[in-house]
């Protein structure tokens, strides 16, 4: 399989019905949600949505019926995912889980951990954060200090992890860990299934990004014990469980419409009125779309055939993030209008929510340096 | 590959369009025996239907074989006689066989005269013209689009070339033409522009593989510093863009390629020629950054290919003219939202 051929995707008018419900739903949902709102893309959160969301069967569509899931394809459940994410609506609470813990569990987990937990998530009412990153270890996953130690009857957990979003409102964290000694910088490393609720020795601590969200934590486990029965797959085999999460993590929609609602504010700024070179800028960015979302399509194509197309994953993630991130520049090239934080002028709240949101989109799900790196590796580079 | 025809053609040019072979002909060198070997395997007719002589192959997979040539950087008119085929076999005129070009005709006037049609006006570099047989273009007749088959014979040629020195040569045209040479088609047919661009774009996608192939290959091999250049992260961040623009480009070129002959064919083959158009600038650069002083010569092939993107790049509407296209179809498209212009641009084409 060439890294730079991306199969045509199934045709999506077959999927028709589908788009035009879910439109009709978000029409209706978020008729009064205003555009600062949906510039937060799939950062915003409402438990309410997700779980309206779940009624009407738009979450945990792939998994399977004995799990409380619908059985659909990869592309529909595509299609679902770029009309909430085009929309700005708020989706976080449920994303996550969706997206990747869900199918995660529904591969590695054990059976009773698939009843206690998939038809929960696929009802909307769980929210899932990672644990990860580390004060030492961001980039480089294999530096993970945080360790479980075997105990009587389950684990003790010992570390910080950092950056964990939604860790501060989430049910469940899949914690990535070290769990024994390797020569391997990839060995000795295992998932566990968090119940964050339900667990002592957790704290959780806010750290505020520079827009003064609060979507990052800092998440301290001091010889937090956990059940036999949270450890998420094989032990030992962490390592090899997060990169096959990847291709799902960095390959759909919302690698590049974070900044959807600023292409629409200035779409509707220039419609009436534009000049040739703002034409052909308005242009050059549908063009940049209509392939990227082409290609993230054929990803989802790729996964739906059970192929492990990770390195086209890291294609889509690397140039929807460059695509996402240019927005404000594109916007401030072709219209002359200050940003205003919370302004009442939508234009220029959605323009200023949006200049501080950039630069994140090029650092979380693999920064820009990790997935270049990714890409020429699989290019053959010796 | 999982295409028997694309398997028969890559072997065919693997063993015959080498370096020498693409030199001598960008010093003027017709091939010949290469051509004849392309028309022997029946290559030029895979877009035309079985019972014209096709291989009876979707769009898809037929025009596969312009980005193929694009990736040996075949110095025939391949590509233009497979579209010229295909555009002649849907006005239902005779297929001559032989080497066949397109060009754009807005500018040919046509006027009845008699029981024959006159022909008038100038043609501008016209891919290969010196070389084929025919130019196929299309005008207006009675106020409906008319195909033409121009007999290449009786035109008088100035001769230019690209970049990369192939012909591209202006053509007088003053003739009368016989009903034979003119098609009524019977549905609107796209227009030679979007047409030329398709095949563009997909030579420019199947180049740029051929230029990051052996930009990978020289970063493996090249030792500076004691280590292969490759082992630099610079370098590697080089031919991860290089991989990225390359892969927009050849899904943007595939998507117009299986939207061909369908309504989403417009808005799909301006999105192809812009995107491709585009990367052509960076994937050249990085290309010629990596392969230092050495791929600034003549004796190495990267020129080949690196000249070729950029003169495909300037040809059937330049990255202006498509962004333009595209552009005030979106700002003009009665969809609510900018969001169903784009869902509905890959399905339903240019809003009416």
């Amino acid at each position: 399989m060439s890294l730079t051929a991306f199969p045509p995707p199934p045709s999506c008018t077959d999927y028709d019905d589908l788009r035009q419900e879910v439109r009709a739903f978000l029409a209706e949902e978020l008729a009064d949600f205003p555009p600062e709102k949906r510039a937060e893309s799939w950062n915003g959160f409402s438990r309410d949505f997700s779980r309206k969301l779940a009624r009407r069967g738009w979450v945990g569509m792939t998994f399977p019926k004995e799990y409380g899931g619908h059985a659909r394809s990869a592309l529909e459940r595509y299609v679902v995912s770029e009309e909430l994410l085009a929309a700005g609506a708020p989706v976080i609470s449920h994303w996550i889980a969706d997206r990747q813990s869900g199918p995660l569990i529904l591969a590695k987990g054990t059976d009773d951990q698939k009843r206690r937990i998939v038809p929960r998530i696929a009802a909307g009412e769980l929210c899932f954060c990672i644990g990860m990153s580390e004060p030492d270890s961001g980039s480089d996953l294999a530096a993970t200090r945080t360790v479980a130690t075997e105990v009587e009857g389950g684990f003790r957990i010992n570390g910080t992890k950092v950056w964990t979003t939604y860790a501060h409102v989430a049910d469940y964290m899949i914690l990535f860990c070290r769990t024994g000694k390797s020569d391997d910088r990839h060995g000795g490393m295992s998932q566990f299934l968090v119940d964050l609720k339900a667990t002592d020795n957790i704290q959780i601590s806010p750290i505020i990004d520079l827009g003064g969200e609060h979507h990052f934590n800092q998440v301290v486990f001091d010889d937090t014990f956990l059940p036999s029965d949270a450890l998420l797959g094989e032990k030992g085999e962490g390592w090899s469980q997060v990169m096959s999460e990847l291709a799902f993590e960095r390959s759909g929609p919302e690698r590049f419409l974070s900044s959807f609602a600023l292409i629409e504010e200035l779409i509707r700024l220039l419609r009436e009125d534009a000049t040739e070179a703002q034409q052909a800028e308005i242009g050059r960015l549908s063009a940049h779309l209509m392939v990227l979302r082409q290609m993230s399509r054929s990803v989802a194509g790729m996964l739906n055939e059970g192929k492990n197309p990770s390195l086209q994953a890291a294609i889509v993630k690397d140039l929807g993030a460059l695509f996402e991130q240019d927005i404000p520049r594109l916007a401030r090239s072709l219209v002359s209008r200050p940003a205003v934080p919370n302004g009442r002028d939508s234009y220029a709240a959605v323009l200023a929510f949006t200049e501080l949101a950039v630069p994140s989109f090029s650092l979380r799900g693999g920064t820009r340096e990790i997935l270049r790196g990714i890409i020429a590796r699989g290019l053959g580079l010796r | 590959m999982d295409s028997m025809i694309h398997d028969m053609a890559d072997r065919l040019f693997r063993d015959h369009v080498t370096h020498r072979l693409r030199e001598d002909a960008a010093s003027g060198q017709f091939p010949e025996a290469l051509w004849m070997r392309i028309e022997e395997a029946g290559l030029a007719m895979a877009l035309v239907p079985e019972a014209a002589g096709g291989f009876g192959v979707l769009p898809g997979e037929a025009l596969g074989l312009v980005r193929l040539a694009g990736a040996h950087g075949l110095p025939l008119p391949l590509a233009e006689t497979l579209i010229a085929n295909a555009v002649l076999a849907g006005a239902n005129l005779a297929l001559p066989g032989g080497r066949l070009t397109i060009a754009e005709g807005e500018a040919l006037r046509l006027e009845r005269r008699g029981e024959k049609i006159h022909a008038s006006g100038h043609l501008t570099l016209v891919p290969f013209a010196r070389w084929a047989n025919r130019i196929v273009t299309n005008a207006v007749l009675d106020g409906a689009d008319h195909v033409l088959s121009l007999p290449v014979k009786e035109l008088a040629l100035d001769p230019a070339q690209d970049l990369a020195g192939m012909p591209r040569d202006d053509a007088e045209v003053d003739l009368a033409l016989t009903e034979a040479d003119v098609g009524v088609v019977s549905r609107p047919v796209e227009g030679m522009r979007a047409l030329g661009a398709l095949i563009r774009s997909l030579a420019i996608a199947g180049a740029m593989e051929t230029i990051l192939e052996m930009s990978v290959q020289y970063a493996n091999d090249r030792v500076q510093f004691g280590r292969p250049i490759g082992k630099f992260q610079a370098i590697q961040h080089y031919l991860a863009t290089m991989a990225g623009e390359t892969a927009a480009s050849r899904t943007a070129a595939e998507m117009a390629a299986v939207s061909y002959d369908t309504p989403a064919f417009a808005l799909t083959v301006a999105a192809a020629k812009a995107r491709a158009g585009e990367a052509a600038e960076k994937v050249g650069a990085l290309a010629h950054q990596i392969h230092g002083a050495i791929g600034y010569t003549q004796e190495h092939s990267l020129h080949h290919f690196t000249k070729r993107i950029w003169g495909w790049r300037d040809e059937f509407g330049t990255e202006l003219d498509w962004t333009g296209e595209l552009g005030r179809a979106a700002l003009s498209s009665p969809h609510d939202t900018f969001w169903h212009f784009i869902t509905d641009s890959a399905v339903q084409g240019a809003p009416a």
